[in-house]
């Protein structure tokens, strides 16, 4: 338990200097980027019509400020903001904070995210194991080559196909965003069902675009698995086959979690091809729309989260092979 | 089963092996019987055979391999190349133990021994599982380990010479009183293969087993076996009680591996390796003696005629040059 402890102070000191140092890359890259918000935000009022003292004014009231400190001074003024998880306030929707924003729309990537990464690491790693162990034959193949098929197929070709086949050609599953507004939000059985309904086709993407993957991955480390020497010696001690395949799964399981911590990790970036086809207002879509609106602050906030979920991935895929793998807990014991 | 060595009788054994140029036997004809309570080393050069033929006594000749003919016939269980599934699994482990080589990693990295240990309880019905931690734990007491600390350790955190403890342990815990040796020695340095001889020998003894080691080495087999068969090609070529057979060996393979080894003292000219190289399954010829190649008593005859076994009291050779001779005088 020490060790756990000790190993995950240690993580922690590193993925907080790490996320401080992704910080000020992403602060002094954002700056950089030619073009003014404000400035844009003015031309378009003077495209529109407005005269230019009106224009300014406008654009001051709407914002509330005027950038006017030096980089230095903005930079200071970031990094500080951040230790309080003050991300600033957005440009494209004045007045809002970025960290508001940013979780209004992790809630629409999160749970389809997670619901499809899961599912299709359960599937595809109980499929991947039989298309190891029934390698020779028929349902071996098929597995694999499902594997390589789903896995070859872009995602936003597979959400389209699916959205023609379940929303258009054969109508029983909606693809219009993430809920009907007929219901009221809340805990109601309307709302759920609803939410459900329309989860079901993006989470079927995530899941399918994901399984091959998994499917492979497993399938080869089993078959590395089933050539090592203690599952043979295991069958020569007449080890029960319930035993020898547990023996098989563990051991070929453990590669694949760092797999899933990092894809879980990445996929909180969002997935824009859906997020976009299925019209969920996710964090895909919200970083693209950040980087069009040249909404710095947003823009910024985005890439600290997508940054703080890989690290934090990492970290849990580090911890949990303490604890499942003897061989790097007493690695530790060593040092 | 009763509590006693039993005794096997393998009798025209051949294993074949699928390749691209068809079906080829790794093992061919061969008949060997271990007699209740004796120790037989089997010596052969790589691919010669060997392991296929321990595979073959609890009928585990891996894929692509199989067992066209012949038979295994072990007291107290019957036929095992008949055997198949849950008959099968439940004699490997209890009836039969296995010992793999120590470099090989035979044991689940995963878990600690004690826990593959009641795994192996689980899978054969012990109920008695304390009795079983209990057996073991003496076990490995006997042969020199801490038990209980063994029974708490995963395989890595043992050493090459604890691990094969641990592997004999596994092959006795359930009472086997057939155990099959496979490289026993290979990968240990020279005092500990000297104690894992030792302690072969003393369990054999202590327990009343009927023992089978395959090895490569010469000086295992002088060690530890009572009787001594030397494989060449798939086929037996000699065998015969261990003294007899080192001290006057009568195939010529079997004499130019005993001339082969260098002395302690003397020339080391006096070593002369054997010429040339042993057959692959591809290159074993399918007509003749196996070893005409490289054999210096090599004769018209060889070359299209399989030398039959001839018995001579205890000692049984296979080779044309031999049965000449003996005719002759």
């Amino acid at each position: 338990m020490m060790i756990i402890i000790r190993r995950l102070a240690g993580h922690l000191a590193r993925g907080f200097v790490m996320i401080l140092v992704v910080a000020t890359i992403s602060f002094f890259i954002i700056n950089n980027i030619p073009g003014d918000p404000m400035a844009a935000r003015y031309e378009k009022l003077i495209e529109g019509g407005m005269a230019p003292e009106a224009a300014a004014q406008a654009v001051k009231v709407l914002y509330g400020f005027q950038p006017t400190g030096t980089l230095w001074q903005q930079y200071s003024d970031f990094m500080g903001g951040l230790l309080h998880f003050d991300l600033g306030v957005s440009v494209s929707r004045p007045g809002t904070p970025v960290l508001d924003v940013l979780t209004e729309a992790a809630k629409w990537t999160v749970l389809p995210v997670l619901v499809g990464t899961l599912l299709s690491f359960l599937v595809g790693v109980v499929l991947g194991v039989y298309a190891a162990i029934k390698r020779t034959g028929k349902l071996g193949d098929a597995l694999a080559i499902s594997g390589s098929l789903l896995h070859g197929i872009p995602q936003y070709v597979l959400a389209l196909l699916l959205v023609v086949i379940f929303a258009t050609l054969i109508p029983i599953l909606p693809a219009d965003g993430p809920v009907d507004i007929l219901f009221d939000p809340g805990f109601n059985a309307g709302y759920i069902g609803s939410l459900v309904e329309h989860a079901v086709l993006p989470v079927v993407t995530y899941a399918l675009s994901a399984y091959g993957g998994w499917v492979l991955a497993m399938k080869s480390s089993v078959v590395t698995v089933l050539g090592d020497d203690f599952i043979l010696a295991a069958e020569l001690r007449g080890m029960k086959r319930s035993i020898v395949f547990r023996y098989i799964a563990r051991n070929a399981i453990l590669p694949l979690f760092t797999i899933l911590a990092l894809s879980l990790g990445l996929l909180l970036g969002g997935a824009v091809f859906i997020e976009k086809i299925f019209n969920y207002p996710g964090l895909g879509l919200l970083l693209i729309d950040s980087v069009n609106d040249r909404d710095y602050a947003l823009m910024g906030g985005a890439f600290l989260l997508i940054t703080a979920s890989i690290i934090v991935a990492n970290i849990v895929a580090d911890l949990f092979y303490t604890v499942i793998d003897p061989r790097v807990r007493s690695g530790e014991d060593a040092t | 089963m009763a509590d006693q060595a039993p005794g096997v009788r393998i009798d025209g054994l051949t294993v074949v092996y699928k390749t691209p140029a068809g079906e080829l036997p790794a093992v061919r004809g061969i008949s060997l019987t271990l007699e209740p309570g004796t120790i037989t080393g089997i010596v052969g050069e790589s691919g010669s055979g060997k392991s296929t033929l321990a595979l073959s006594l609890l009928n585990a000749v891996q894929p692509p391999g199989r067992i066209a003919a012949g038979s295994v016939e072990i007291d107290g269980l019957g036929d095992v190349v008949g055997f198949a599934g849950e008959q099968l699994r439940k004699a490997r482990g209890a009836h039969i133990g296995y010992v793999f080589q120590a470099a090989q990693n035979s044991l689940n990295p995963l878990k600690t021994v004690g826990k593959q240990l009641l795994d192996l309880g689980r899978s054969h019905g012990v109920a008695d599982l304390r009795g079983l931690v209990r057996e073991a734990r003496e076990l490995l007491g006997r042969m020199g380990l801490d038990g209980a600390r063994v029974l708490d350790s995963h395989q890595h955190e043992l050493s090459g010479g604890m691990r094969q403890r641990v592997g004999i342990m596994l092959a006795l815990v359930l009472n086997a009183h057939l155990v099959v040796l496979d490289e026993p020695t290979t990968a240990l340095d020279m005092i500990t293969q000297a104690n894992i001889l030792k302690i072969v020998r003393e369990v054999h003894a202590e327990r009343g087993l009927t023992t089978l080691v395959i090895t490569h080495d010469i000086g295992v087999v002088a060690e530890v076996a009572d009787r001594l068969a030397v494989m060449y090609g798939g086929r037996l070529v000699e065998q015969g009680p261990t003294r007899e057979v080192l001290g006057s060996p009568r195939h010529p393979y079997t004499r130019g591996l005993i001339r082969a080894i260098p002395r302690l003292v003397g020339d080391i000219d006096e070593a002369r390796a054997l010429p040339g190289r042993p057959p692959t399954l591809v290159t074993v010829p399918k007509e003749g003696c196996v070893f005409r190649e490289r054999c210096e008593l090599r004769m018209d005859v060889c070359d299209t005629v399989d030398p039959s076994v001839v018995a001579d009291g205890s000692r049984i050779v296979a080779c044309h040059a031999v049965t000449v001779k003996e005719h002759a005088s």
